[in-house]
């Protein structure tokens, strides 16, 4: 049933990493980030994979969501990585067929870029494995909330990405109900040419778009109805508060841009 | 504690007017039916209650509070809450707890009370299992108790029933009734109840008819139900016992009286049947 | 010929921790011509149930077969889809044209009719339905109240002139006048065009108002079907069950249990008043 997908990929537990303070694994994912991105040297992934397999077994997640994380990437991938291993023409020639060659640094990036894409994902994943996404938009929001010095609407954002992570599976399953009742009527949305089948859905997204102009007014009125009133004296009913094992994990990931940093200038290189 | 003084409105695009000169008056404790057809005025008049509309003439008056000004919304709006037809088009966050908590927190009540105010909202409405559920998981009845529960977390006097069980399957629908009866006996909160369907409004204190805009007559369900001829012609019904009841009457196979619910009737064809 | 089900499974996200059972092999033969109520609460299955019948999904074992048509053979489904018309609960899920005219003529339009043809077709489908196109035609399907909106969603289905007309909770949401005009009109309906009703409902005053032959589903399972009279003699059960019976049939059952002996087939206002007054001349 289309009513049984789950936003983001959220994974109940209680592991040290899904009781971090969102804030704290908002602000980690982009150190990671940069981590990741410090890296010069093939060889120094070595360390962002064992940083990113120990954080994946702390979160007593199966290391097999690492793989899933990456399953979107399946075509990206190999991609990129037969595009470096040809189209670079530097180094030694270390292979050649008809009109193939690979060249030692085509090897090196190859490997490189792939490395570094799959420990982005998988790394990135693991916060959304970790955090409902109801603490995420509170984390967020929180992070915002001092740019609204300069206007900026963190609440606002923060209601709607909430508002929109409600509404989204409603829509799909009348987006599903609506499609069926104009099966019902002889629609046709399988054949004919993309002009043709854009055409065809004409009559599923007219009732959509109008069902939910009507949602959006009645929600309006509900949340007036309930005292909303903006975000101006708001209180919050899930206050995060940072503990000791925040702490950890930013002694934790600070060690580890210092060691990509230290091995990128000081590791003895290995390869040719 | 509620005054309705002769109001009238119009929705910007009608010609007719929604309402046109009601005056009614809730008293505290009061369980009130408002019935009338589709496009009867009984929707505007709810959403008058917490000045989600104010009246284009005429005034509403809420525990003193005159709905006109600007000032008292928010006050108004936390004595008066609105339970809405559409289960969906009410909850706004992705978990349970979260959504009855929402109104607290607009309200600015503190965290632990919150909690608190939380807690005991989903306990009156019987879905505490369901805290920590997503909302699209849950059954029309079980996101309208939430409903429920999301305005009874303001701690409202007054609770508004805008055809809140209109979308919901019997069982679905008797488990509201029963909360709000529950609700205004027990809690002593005001239940204003607007529906179509006749048997609900058999149990409340008083019943009010509407067509038109206006008030056509009102009455305890007693009184108000004996008028089923006037009810048809307003485009209503009255309840399939009312209707029984009228037909064994008119023939004299038992005596005039006002039952109103299967037990009524039950009681006086029992008193028939021995009297024969 | 009937719509045939036989062994009816159907079963959501199989495979996943998700999996649920909407439909647990059902039996169930629908006859040409009838008036066929299906009730039961939500999430019995009765939903589920009613999309296979135009072949809208489609069964994990088991089958449907309209008029000897398998609607699980790609094939054989057009030409079954074609004879089973399927109105939804909500009119907004269908309403999606300019003029109302131009809305009901969707369907025949899709069924490769021309547009005169398809245009005849719908404003006659609107006479019968009580929309006089004189009125409605070049309304837009956004403007009409709730019945009216109903009555253009039926219309648009009728236009199809399908032989089966299967009807989710066509009352559902409606005021008293709207629920009993929309009744009178289905029933004027079948009397007009001769076609089989296959209505879910969970009011069942209505079902029991009209339906010939009724089945209960409960828990994906086919609890009983027969005869109002052979189901709602079973009020008991029915009350067990979790579902309503009518308000007259509470009344008999009552009655029943404070020992008064009340026939088991009475569950309307007609059949009691006629009951009693035999009682009451008798004692």
């Amino acid at each position: 049933m289309l009513k049984d997908i789950t936003l983001g990929q959220y994974v109940p537990g209680d592991s040290v990493l899904h009781r971090l303070d969102p804030r704290t694994k908002i602000l980690l994912m982009i150190a990671y980030i940069v981590a990741v991105f410090l890296v010069k040297r093939v060889e120094v992934f070595f360390v962002v994979i064992l940083f990113t397999v120990g954080v994946t077994l702390l979160s007593r997640m199966k290391l097999s969501y690492l793989v899933k994380a990456l399953k979107p990437m399946k075509l990206l991938l190999p991609l990129m990585f037969l595009m470096n291993l040809f189209l670079i023409k530097t180094g030694r020639l270390v292979f050649e067929w008809w009109i193939f060659k690979i060249y030692t640094d085509g090897v090196k990036n190859a490997v490189f870029i792939v490395l570094r894409l799959a420990t982005l994902v998988a790394g990135t994943s693991l916060l959304t494995l970790t955090t409902t996404p109801i603490a995420l938009t509170d984390g967020l929001e929180k992070l915002l909330t001092p740019l609204k010095i300069i206007k900026f609407p963190a609440h606002e954002l923060a209601m709607m990405i909430t508002i929109a992570l409600r509404f989204i599976p409603t829509l799909i399953e009348e987006a599903d109900k609506i499609m069926k009742a104009q099966l019902a009527r002889g629609a046709d949305f399988e054949s004919g040419n993309v002009l043709k089948r854009a055409k065809a859905l004409v009559p599923v997204l007219i009732p959509l778009f109008v069902n939910s102009f009507r949602r959006a007014d009645e929600l309006a009125m509900a949340m007036e109805s309930r005292c909303y009133h903006g975000g101006d004296g708001r209180t919050k009913m899930r206050v995060y508060a940072f503990k000791l094992i925040d702490l950890y994990a930013v002694i934790a990931v600070a060690l580890l841009i210092a060691a990509v940093v230290l091995l990128n200038r000081f590791l003895p290189t290995f390869l040719p | 504690m509620i005054r309705i003084d002769n109001i009238e409105y119009s929705y910007d695009d009608a010609a007719k007017k929604a309402l046109d000169g009601v005056s009614l008056t809730i008293g505290e404790g009061e369980f009130v039916a408002i019935v009338g057809h589709n496009g009867s005025g009984k929707s505007t008049l709810a959403k008058m209650l917490n000045a989600l509309l104010v009246p284009d003439s005429g005034s509403v008056s809420v525990f003193g509070m005159d709905t006109k000004d600007e000032e008292k919304t928010l006050d108004i709006r936390k004595k008066v809450g609105i339970v809405f037809q559409n289960p969906d088009n009410q909850i706004v966050t992705t978990v349970v707890e979260e959504d009855v908590g929402f109104g607290p927190e607009n309200l600015g009540v503190p965290t632990e009370e919150i909690l608190e105010r939380v807690h005991a909202a989903l306990e009156a409405v019987d879905m505490l299992a369901f805290r920590k559920s997503a909302p699209h998981m849950l059954s029309g009845g079980q996101k309208q108790r939430v409903a429920i529960a999301g305005v009874l977390a303001i701690r409202p006097d007054v609770l508004v029933f805008d055809e809140a069980t209109a979308m919901l399957d019997p069982l679905g629908r008797r488990a509201i009734i029963d909360i709000a009866k529950k609700l205004n006996k027990t809690d002593g909160k005001t239940v204003v109840m607007i529906t179509q369907y006749m048997e609900e409004a058999t149990v409340a204190d008083r019943v009010v008819v509407m067509n038109g805009g206006k008030i056509a007559f009102e009455g305890t369900p007693a009184e108000v139900f004996r008028r089923g001829d006037e009810l048809r012609a307003l485009r209503l019904d009255v309840p399939t016992m009312v209707e029984l009841r009228d037909d064994l009457a008119k023939e004299g196979l038992i005596n005039a009286c006002d039952a109103l619910s299967v037990e009524d009737m039950a009681e006086e064809i029992c008193r028939s049947l021995s009297k024969n | 010929m009937p719509i045939i089900i036989e062994k009816l499974t159907h079963t959501y996200m199989p495979n996943t921790i998700s999996r649920h059972i909407a439909v647990d092999s059902v039996d169930l033969t629908i006859n040409e011509g009838e008036f066929f109520g299906i009730i039961g609460h939500t999430g019995s299955g009765k939903s589920t149930l009613i999309q296979h019948l135009n072949g809208l999904i489609q069964p994990t074992s088991g089958r449907v077969i309209v008029d000897g048509y398998d609607m699980s053979d790609k094939k054989q489904r057009v030409k079954g889809r074609a004879l089973v018309g399927m109105v939804f609960q909500y009119p907004d899920y269908q309403l999606f044209d300019s003029t109302v005219l131009d809305d009901v003529a969707f369907g025949p339009k899709n069924m490769g009719l021309s547009v005169e043809e398809a245009k005849t077709r719908a404003e006659e489908a609107m006479r019968t339905v009580g929309l006089d196109p004189e009125q409605f035609a070049e309304k837009s399907p956004f403007e009409l109240s709730g019945g009216e909106k109903r009555r253009a969603a039926l219309a648009g289905i009728i236009a199809m002139r399908p032989k089966y007309l299967v009807l989710d909770e066509p009352m559902a949401g409606l005021d008293p006048s709207g629920r009993r005009g929309v009744l009178e009109t289905i029933s004027a309906l079948r009397k007009e065009l001769g076609c089989t009703v296959i209505m879910v409902s969970h009011s069942m005053e209505d079902v029991a108002r009209s339906a010939e032959r009724i089945a209960v589903m409960n828990d994906s399972k086919l609890y009983m079907t027969g005869t109002p009279d052979e189901i709602f003699s079973k009020t008991k059960e029915l009350i067990e069950l979790g579902l309503d019976a009518p308000q007259t049939a509470r009344l008999a059952q009552l009655l029943r249990e404070r020992g008064v002996p009340v026939p088991e087939d009475i569950y309307t206002n007609e059949r009691f008043t006629e009951w009693f007054r035999g009682r009451m001349s008798n004692a």
